[in-house]
């Protein structure tokens, strides 16, 4: 048993010692990894509209000579390359397709020496074109792994997707799975290994024209959801379990001299369990039922994702060996709960982490941006992961 | 009027997919390929062009041999960022510095043969934005699978950019339509079958572009297409859809500076090959007017109708591609 751990030891410590020669051999591939994040990033793929970028993803992965390509039925593009050893588990790599854009957007991505700056490259595009050269990444450095490694880019992740790309094809995926590694563009240096409990919703308040015929003072919607955030603001939030409401969209109104039909706002509740989630869901909903009956109008709640509070412990050996790799390539660590595919491998009891690719700025802007040269080591974490989980040194 | 060459000799990007059959049929020919970016002031779209067709045509697939970019003094910092991605990177008035010195797009393809080494030369220009490497291989397709195609040019549904990033499908092209097509269909009818006679984008073997004048300026595509087709025929030439091209667009006025550059190339051009008989003097200045309160005040832009002769002719030329100067 001691000569187990020792062996598994000396093996990270192995992996770990490949990072700056990894860095370097990858820096030479710098235009086939830009080339896949651009080509890629401006294919407009918004939440449900990720057809033509799942399409062209999968033509890149057969391109670059993955062994399976295919677009399951929940469309989502995958790439398996097969490994030496049979019936061995799978090891998956995750990033999620959709990015927060219009079908119609004209995505035209400006790349500098340093940058590449455009709607959704930071989230998630540069994180796409990297799983896109990741097969080509381990041909020149010369690595086979004994497991499948999965290349998946989830659809329906964002917003009302709810994460339902993922959720579909761990429903469907008939082999074991190892453990995974979910990306996101940015930041750099990211670990997430655990999630809150959350449920997003909506509030919309409308008011038909025929109430407001007649009426002197008929209501007004922005004034009803008003009340709505002043209520949901009285809610009393424990210390323990961390909780937080978070109201993040607000949208009403026609214009200044008119009382407004129309409003809504969007919501998060986060916590460290489930329950207090629930709880606060529930009062909410009493909220609208109070404030509904009070104005006579029509306000509705609307669920529209949830997700589990789930983790991995912090001493798992896949959260460890993440860690030292960071540390290897002096990145700083941030871990925070992240709502992304990880939680959805954390729930079926996959391993899993979320690491993030490079550095970057206005993540949902038209001028988000990203780094180009730290996306080299961002790249060599991953490998240097990779190949630890596929040799147990991750196992727990 | 050869009807038909627009049905044997239109082809589609598509058709040039497989790049290692370009890749093999360029080898088999035992050829060169040289790709020239001429700039000026790109700094927002030359790394992408750089980038892509390095990794997909240089580092994927060996088709293309050199990238050059070839630049007319930009301010910016085009340069600096086109040598970040390791391209050969000219300021055009360093090429045969002892010349006379001018500036302008033509002036910029007629130096890079003397620097580029390909036995076949891609000129794409440098502001594309939605750069794809089909650009580069759907021009050569043609040269490389046909035997008697020497020439091809691109033709494109050309959206442009609106405000807020959304796509308009139309706006392309008018100096086409109402100048260069009208011309054509008058004097050189069977030129009318370039669906797109004024894109910069074309291809050619070293042997036609070493043998024709450049005009320095707007007037390069209009001299380079009546002269390839004067010397050596429609059935030389080839049109090669590239889909979509973004490009930023231009105000009226500019397009009228263009305008003014093609009729100037086209009156040379036909008079020289006795299309019509205008030897009276013409002027080398066009006059716009702009409102100022009251008054209409003229703006009166020179432009500069310089030809660049066959770079054949020129003795430096013949001694480094060795053709006996």
């Amino acid at each position: 048993m001691e000569s187990a751990l020792y062996k598994r030891k000396n093996n990270m410590e192995k992996y770990i010692d490949d990072l700056p020669t990894f860095v370097d051999r990858i820096r030479k591939m710098r235009e086939i990894i830009i080339s896949n994040i651009v080509l890629l990033g401006q294919i407009p793929a918004p939440t449900f509209h990720e057809k033509r970028r799942a399409e062209y993803l999968v033509e890149r992965f057969a391109d670059f000579q993955v062994d399976e390509c295919v677009i399951d039925g929940f469309g989502n593009p995958i790439g398996v390359i097969r490994g030496s050893a049979k019936n061995r588990k799978s090891i998956f790599v995750v990033a999620h397709l959709d990015s927060f854009s219009e079908v119609n957007d004209n995505l035209n991505y400006v790349v500098t020496d340093k940058t590449i700056s455009g709607i959704a490259v930071a989230d998630n595009s540069a994180a796409i074109g990297v799983l896109a050269s990741l097969s080509e990444v381990f041909k020149q450095l010369g690595l086979s792994f004994k497991s499948d490694i999965v290349l998946v880019a989830p659809t329906q992740s964002l917003g009302r997707g709810n994460l339902k790309g993922i959720r579909q094809l761990l429903k469907n995926w008939q082999m074991p799975i190892r453990g995974a590694i979910c990306l996101e563009s940015v930041k750099l240096g990211r670990l997430n290994y655990y999630s809150d409990g959350m449920i997003r919703g909506e509030i919309h308040c409308s008011i038909t024209s025929e109430i407001s015929w007649g009426q002197h003072h008929p209501p007004n919607a922005i004034l009803v959801i008003n009340e709505v955030i002043n209520e949901i603001m009285k809610l009393r939030l424990p210390q323990k379990p961390r909780t937080k409401i978070v109201i993040g969209k607000v949208r009403g109104g026609f214009n200044h001299g008119k009382d407004a039909y129309n409003a809504q706002i969007g919501f998060e509740i986060r916590s460290d369990t489930d329950k207090m989630v629930k709880v606060l869901y529930n009062d909410i909903q009493d909220i609208v039922y109070g404030i509904n009956n009070a104005y006579a109008v029509e306000l509705k709640l609307k669920r529209i994702s949830n997700l589990n509070a789930t983790s991995l412990a912090f001493g798992h050996p896949l959260v460890k060996c993440a860690s030292k790799i960071l540390h290897r390539i002096n990145k700083e660590i941030v871990s925070e709960p992240s709502e992304t595919a990880l939680s959805i491998f954390l729930q079926r009891n996959i391993p899993a982490i979320t690491l993030g690719v490079t550095h970057g700025e206005n993540f949902h802007q038209e001028d988000s941006m990203i780094e180009i040269d730290p996306m080299f080591k961002g790249i060599a974490q991953i490998v240097a992961l990779l190949m630890a989980i596929d040799n147990g040194v991750c196992d727990g | 009027m050869d009807k038909d060459w627009i049905q044997s000799n239109t082809f589609h990007h598509s058709e040039f997919k497989d790049i290692d059959q370009a890749v093999k049929a360029k080898r088999k020919k035992k050829l060169s390929i040289s790709l020239c970016l001429p700039t000026l002031n790109e700094e927002k779209t030359i790394a992408k062009e750089i980038v892509i067709i390095k990794s997909e045509l240089m580092t994927r697939y060996p088709l293309i041999d050199e990238i050059v970019v070839i630049d007319s003094g930009s301010s910016d910092q085009t340069r600096k960022i086109a040598r970040a991605y390791g391209v050969k990177v000219y300021l055009a008035n360093d090429i045969l510095p002892h010349l006379d010195k001018f500036k302008g797009k033509g002036e910029n393809l007629w130096k890079a043969l003397y620097v580029t080494h390909g036995d076949i030369i891609v000129y794409i220009d440098a502001d594309i934005k939605n750069i794809h490497h089909r650009f580069a291989y759907g021009l050569l397709g043609p040269l490389l699978f046909s035997e008697n195609i020497r020439f091809t040019k691109a033709f494109y549904e050309r959206p442009i950019v609106s405000s807020e990033n959304k796509l308009r499908s139309t706006g392309g092209g008018r100096v086409t339509e109402l100048v260069t097509r009208p011309l054509f269909s008058i004097f050189m009818p069977e030129l009318t079958q370039f669906l797109q006679p004024l894109s910069g984008e074309y291809a050619g073997y070293r042997e036609i572009f070493e043998k024709i004048p450049f005009n320095i300026g707007y007037g390069v595509e209009t001299g380079m297409l009546i002269d390839i087709y004067e010397k050596w025929g429609l059935h030389a030439m080839a049109q090669v859809d590239l889909d979509r091209r973004v490009h930023k667009n231009q105000d009226t006025r500019a397009l009228g500076l263009m305008a003014f550059a093609v009729i100037k190339t086209f009156i040379r051009r036909a008079n020289q090959l006795k299309k019509f008989d205008n030897h009276k003097k013409t002027f080398d200045e066009m006059i716009q007017y702009t409102r100022v309160g009251e008054i209409f005040q003229p703006e009166v832009h020179f432009i500069e109708q310089h030809e660049r002769p066959p770079i054949f002719e020129l003795p430096e030329y013949r001694k480094k591609f060795s053709k006996g100067g």
